[in-house]
């Protein structure tokens, strides 16, 4: 082969997987990168979007919003409803994992109830929000079983009331999230060797030596994985909120996708949507970069 | 240090499988003691029995007189070296190894003594601080064996503990357990289905063959006085050859094949002169048939045999020939694919030997080595 040959051979294999991934890269560029960058842009804008030639507006936005006490109580809801959630879906997922792999259930039971807890993975969020409002309403089931067994002496307005809407929303959230959990977890929990139980039973383990020394430990790839995912799109969560309550009542269940939405398309103020959008995008860029890291570090 | 007494023990699964039956077995006080058998045939399960890890269908198991067949296994006083050593990937091998006394609450100062003194005997002080996949298969089933030590326990149970290694690995870690075990002095139940295994690290060696315990017995004497053709088959590598004839007078004949007994042979098996005009099963090992071109061979009577094939090992010559008689099958499960479908008998030559793969040639036979089966119930004679 001839020196020239050579190199146009070495620099064909260098260019190949690039050009194999081109594709791809200009289909996220268009659709991923480009909108973010716009949006980033719109954040520096006076009128963006509603004016041809709008000006540059430096931090402006971003002091608005800031200034703005409900950006402060969509952050602490958005907080709370996050935190709350990822607990309670991997406590839910962990317990009912644990459950449908136990040996003592009865493999007939078993499957039934690996349908049954997979159930609310199965609904959209659109109808899992109509679902709760249906069973949530002054008049609905929960309260009639919640009075009947003496729990509340009166009708509570689960998602009209200030005081109960966001846990309401977060519940809500709680059960339609946890089955992604409970199926991570349970494959987890199947990857065990049998060995590692059998050598602590005659080491004299006891089941909570077990599950802290042993289960616990063995999935917490998957637990932090997972808790991290889970982190990053709940934060984002919008449709079951905006159905449920539209981030009222009183903002009490304003979180930043509402806020943002409602900057957006209620006040017509893109610039400001935009800026609180890149709050968003920075936090959960912090977190994916958290989660990537980690990822690495495996 | 106990002894371990099974008595009568039976394992019948679901489905009326029965893994165990009537298991009657005493490990003496100290004792290095071989469970070995062919792939299935229960000894693990035996194990795992006397661990606690698989419940008693029916039977008594009393390990230092005490029976257990009801305690879980942490009552049993037992450690247990699993195949696949069974180490926790997120601890370090001093967490690994002082595992047991961390759950019983032991204090830290204590648990680094015990740990550290189990780490100096087997040379896994350095390592301490590593975690299991950092370490080679040896260093990994040394740290198993830490872990079963460090408790001090009435007796070891090891399933098949050096499986997971290579060829020399596993030569040498043979002769590190047999050595700790001596040392140690603590009753031994060892699970393998290596023979070789078996026949150099046991006191006693117990073979099983479809749940049912064939003999118990020293190596020696498994390998000189098999009861059964199975045990004749199982123990010794290539396995002993195996074959039909008929007892004529003083001779074995089988198609143009005639071996001449000695009057010896007669007197070690009085039974032997019953089987005159029928037909018996005679076996003799790789090691006691020779080339009869070579000193070795010629003292002894000669068959004709043809070779199909040789593989040479360098110290010695595995012959695989075909002779004319009818192959009798020992029962192994694991053995049925040693033969090819030209031969049906094996030799172990000396390197020296020039024999030619699809040569015809006399093969010399010991026949003080025979060994006598009834064809019926493979019996030894």
């Amino acid at each position: 082969m001839t020196r020239q040959k050579r190199s146009h051979h070495k620099l064909k294999r260098a260019v190949a997987p690039y050009l194999y991934l081109s594709p791809s890269l200009l289909i996220i560029g268009l659709l991923m990168l480009l909108p973010m960058v716009t949006v980033i842009a719109y954040s520096f804008q006076n009128s963006a979007v509603l004016r041809r030639d709008p000006s540059f507006a430096g931090l402006k936005h971003y002091q608005a919003i800031f200034d703005d006490p409900v950006f402060w109580a969509s952050l602490w809801h958005t907080l709370y409803f996050t935190c709350m959630s990822v607990i309670f879906h991997m406590t839910i997922g962990m317990v009912f994992a644990l459950m449908l792999n136990s040996d003592r259930i009865n493999p007939a039971l078993r499957n039934i109830l690996r349908v049954l807890y997979i159930l609310p993975w199965l609904f959209t969020a659109v109808i899992i929000a109509v679902i709760w409002r249906l069973l949530l309403e002054p008049n609905g089931v929960v309260n009639s079983i919640l009075m009947q067994i003496g729990i509340i002496g009166s009708k509570v307005e689960w998602f009209s009331s200030p005081e109960t809407a966001l846990h309401a929303v977060t519940f809500a959230n709680i059960w339609a999230g946890y089955p992604l959990f409970m199926v991570s977890l349970l494959a987890g929990l199947q990857g065990i060797p049998k060995d590692f139980y059998e050598a602590a039973d005659i080491d004299g383990a006891k089941a909570y030596q077990k599950l802290i020394f042993i289960t616990i430990p063995q999935l917490m790839p998957i637990i932090i994985s997972i808790s991290l995912l889970d982190f990053i799109w709940t934060m984002q969560v919008f449709p079951l909120i905006w159905i449920t309550t539209g981030g009222g009542p009183i903002y009490s269940t304003e979180v930043l996708s509402t806020y943002t939405y409602k900057l957006a398309f209620s006040s017509y103020n893109l610039s400001q949507a935009s800026a609180s959008a890149v709050v968003i995008l920075l936090i959960s860029l912090g977190l994916t970069l958290f989660y990537i890291r980690y990822q690495k570090a495996r | 240090m106990a002894e371990v007494v099974l008595e009568n023990i039976c394992k019948t699964y679901g489905n009326n499988f029965h893994a165990i039956d009537q298991l009657n077995l005493s490990v003496k006080d100290g004792e290095f003691l071989i469970l070995v058998g062919p792939s299935g045939c229960g000894k693990s399960t035996a194990l795992r029995m006397i661990a606690g890890l698989e419940d008693v269908t029916s039977g008594s198991l009393r390990i230092g007189g005490i029976d257990v067949v009801d305690m879980p296994p942490k009552d049993r006083d037992i450690a247990m070296v699993f195949q696949s050593y069974a180490l926790y990937p997120h601890m370090t091998v001093f967490e690994n190894i002082g595992f047991s006394m961390r759950l019983a609450g032991k204090p830290k100062a204590e648990r680094k003594k015990r740990v550290d003194e189990i780490a100096k005997t087997l040379q896994l002080t350095s390592l301490l601080d590593s975690k299991p996949a950092n370490l080679s298969g040896g260093q990994r089933q040394r740290v198993a064996m830490g872990r079963a030590m460090v408790r001090a326990p009435a007796a070891f149970l090891m399933d098949e503990p050096l499986s997971n290694l290579d060829a020399k690995l596993r030569v040498q870690m043979r002769a590190e357990i047999t050595r700790l075990q001596k040392q140690l002095g603590v009753t031994t139940i060892y699970v393998t289905h290596d023979q070789t295994e078996a026949m150099t690290m046991g006191d006693r060696v117990a073979v099983l063959k479809g749940g049912v315990l064939q003999q118990v017995d020293a190596p020696k004497r498994l390998y000189e006085s098999p009861v059964n053709a199975f045990v004749a088959g199982f123990i010794g590598s290539p396995s002993m050859n195996l074959f039909e004839a008929t007892l004529t007078g003083d001779e074995l004949m089988s198609g143009a094949l005639a071996i001449r007994l000695q009057d010896a042979a007669f007197v070690r098996r009085p039974g032997l002169r019953s089987y005159a005009g029928r037909k018996v099963v005679f076996g003799i090992r790789p090691e006691d048939l020779y080339d009869s071109s070579l000193e070795s061979g010629r003292k002894y009577q000669t068959i004709p045999a043809k070779v199909t094939s040789i593989e040479e090992l360098g110290s010695e010559q595995i012959v695989h020939l075909n002779i004319d008689a009818v192959r009798v099958d020992s029962g192994d499960p694991d053995a049925v694919q040693d033969f090819g479908l030209a031969s049906n008998a094996v030799a172990k030559f000396e390197p020296v030997s020039t024999v030619r793969s699809g040569s015809e040639i006399s093969l010399a036979l010991d026949d003080a080595k025979l060994h006598f089966f009834d064809p019926e119930t493979h019996l030894a004679i």
